[in-house]
């Protein structure tokens, strides 16, 4: 993990994901319909079917590689290159998220592997000032769920 | 409800770095289509204006087209879904026609894409995928085909070969088109020599090979009422089918990753209209941005099933003697792909193709020919039939 002190930084769409000061696995967070009951990811401020506010909650950090790529051309927003970005399944709340992947582990990047959330300092926010953002990487062997 | 034709298409060559503005390059189209359909600016009702703007210095461009096209005072419309804008264009001028508001429209699609730089470009043309949730994850179109192409692969077997072998079947024409960009043969071996810019890592699994090539380029379409288009044209050609979709922005709203949604329902519906099935298609212009997207075109638009679109490049069934000619201009791979003007350009050629005016590439005796065309990533699909 990094090494730096992330207190400072800020995260890159705030609200989207905790950033946990302890050893607390970070997660997502979603929108909530109390009325429907829908959840979603990112969280709209309205359920579309509802037409009411949703609330703010946890939609997971775990879950399976559904595809992802490798980027090799200049990334932009500082992101490292190569970066990566693919697509997971939840566990539990069953949504299907985008994001980016762990760029140090490109070897270990496959379909229907299981990953978890963290959140590191990586890249900036188009003015070159550093953003924590979430990056999913894949468990070590006998991790996890 | 009369009959909607084509009695006039044109385009511009499609090129890098265009030396001039865009009211000049997409006059370029405009006079080709014009003179090819024997009209006067007074014969135009109406025209619609097609690009995506993202690339536009100028703000608001279908005044400033309509007054440099002798196209005043007809009223003129703007229309964008990025890179299909200007087959949605087609949507809009065939209702104006059928509403009886008008009986002849033309659609003029542009793109200047050297207008601002490459990097500009890049960091634009990601502005396409949602800028809220996707873009600070730094997307960039590859890389969503890249993920597409990954899934194609894993649940069907399909192999980067298969996706070299449309590349190689684009540049056969591209070679052959003088108003391609990329005119260059390809060969199987590039893909796989690291000395070959074709062979440069993108996105995995996509190479540079796999990719279209930018330029810049117009297109135009004149489209007119039935009555008028057997009085002005000897050869109308008929539009049969329109069908259009959306989907959601966020891939993650999707359920499938192996094909676009937008081009089954677009297709659905074209077909319908239409009142054809996938075997009575004898030509077919699909959007190839990237090689993949080509291949799944093959499965969601009925030419073969999902999963076996690979035995139709690997049996050659999409090359000009084929079963299902498909591209058979070079298409975006190889003619180029300046977005707002693409799907104009597809028309045109399914427009020559039926006239048995595409000379080095013409399909044989061809009737029924359809064009597919993908705005973002599957974000919009139109399919357009066309019939002689």
């Amino acid at each position: 993990m990094n090494e730096q002190n992330t207190d400072a930084i800020q995260p890159v769409n705030p609200g989207t994901f905790t950033v946990p000061e302890d050893d607390t696995p970070p997660e997502l967070l979603g929108g909530y319909c109390r009325t429907c009951r829908s959840l979603y990811y990112p969280p709209p401020r309205y359920c579309p079917s509802c037409l009411e506010e949703v609330e703010s909650c946890t939609v997971g950090g775990r879950g399976t590689l559904h595809s992802f790529t490798v980027v090799r051309t200049k990334p932009p927003l500082g992101l490292p290159q190569p970066y990566c970005v693919g697509y997971v399944d939840l566990d539990g709340s069953g949504l299907r998220v985008f994001g980016l992947l762990d760029p140090e582990r490109v070897e270990d990047l496959v379909l229907g592997a299981r990953v978890h959330l963290t959140v590191r300092s990586m890249g900036h926010d188009g003015r070159g000032e550093a953003r924590l953002r979430p990056c999913f990487t894949p468990d070590e062997a006998g991790e996890g769920s | 409800m009369g009959k909607v034709g084509i009695i006039g298409v044109g385009q511009s060559a499609f090129v890098r770095g265009y030396p001039g503005s865009i009211r000049e390059l997409a006059f370029e189209g405009f006079k080709d289509a014009m003179r090819d359909a024997g009209a006067k600016t007074e014969d135009i009702g109406a025209s619609v204006i097609c690009s995506a703007p993202e690339y536009d210095k100028q703000r608001s461009p279908a005044g400033v087209f309509a007054e440099y096209m002798g196209l005043t005072p007809q009223p003129t419309f703007y229309v964008e879904t990025l890179c299909s804008s200007s087959s949605t264009g087609l949507k809009p001028a065939y209702s104006l026609i059928e509403s009886g508001l008008h009986d002849s429209v033309a659609v003029i699609g542009f793109q200047k894409m050297s207008e601002i730089s490459s990097a500009e470009s890049q960091e634009r043309m990601g502005r396409g995928a949602d800028i809220q949730w996707e873009s600070p994850f730094g997307t960039m179109m590859p890389a969503y085909y890249a993920m597409y192409a990954r899934n194609h692969m894993a649940t069907y077997g399909t192999t980067p070969e298969d996706l070299a072998l449309i590349r190689l079947k684009s540049s056969t024409y591209g070679q052959i088109n003088d108003k391609a960009v990329y005119r260059k043969a390809v060969t199987a071996e590039m893909f796989t020599d690291p000395e070959s810019p074709m062979s440069g890592p993108v996105a995995s699994p996509l190479r540079v090979g796999d990719c279209c090539a930018n330029a810049d380029g117009s297109s135009c379409i004149i489209v007119a009422g039935e009555e008028k288009a057997r009085a002005m044209s000897d050869k109308p050609v008929w539009i049969l089918g329109l069908g259009a979709a959306s989907t959601s922005v966020n891939l993650a709203g999707r359920d499938v990753f192996n094909g676009l949604t937008v081009g089954i329902e677009a297709g659905r519906q074209a077909y319908e209209m239409a009142g054809v099935t996938p075997k009575e298609i004898d030509v077919a212009e699909v959007h190839d941005c990237f090689t993949i997207a080509e291949m799944m075109a093959y499965e969601n638009l009925g030419f073969a099933k999902p999963g076996e679109g690979r035995d139709l490049i690997r049996g050659k069934e999409t090359y000009k003697e084929g079963s299902i000619p498909v591209n058979v201009d070079g298409g975006l791979l190889s003619k180029g792909h300046p977005i707002g003007a693409t799907g104009g350009s597809q028309i045109r050629t399914i427009v020559l193709q039926l006239r048995g005016e595409a000379g080095d590439m013409q399909v044989k005796n061809p009737e029924i020919g359809l064009v597919h065309n993908i705005g973002g990533v599957g974000l919009y699909g139109n399919v357009t039939i066309l019939g002689r």
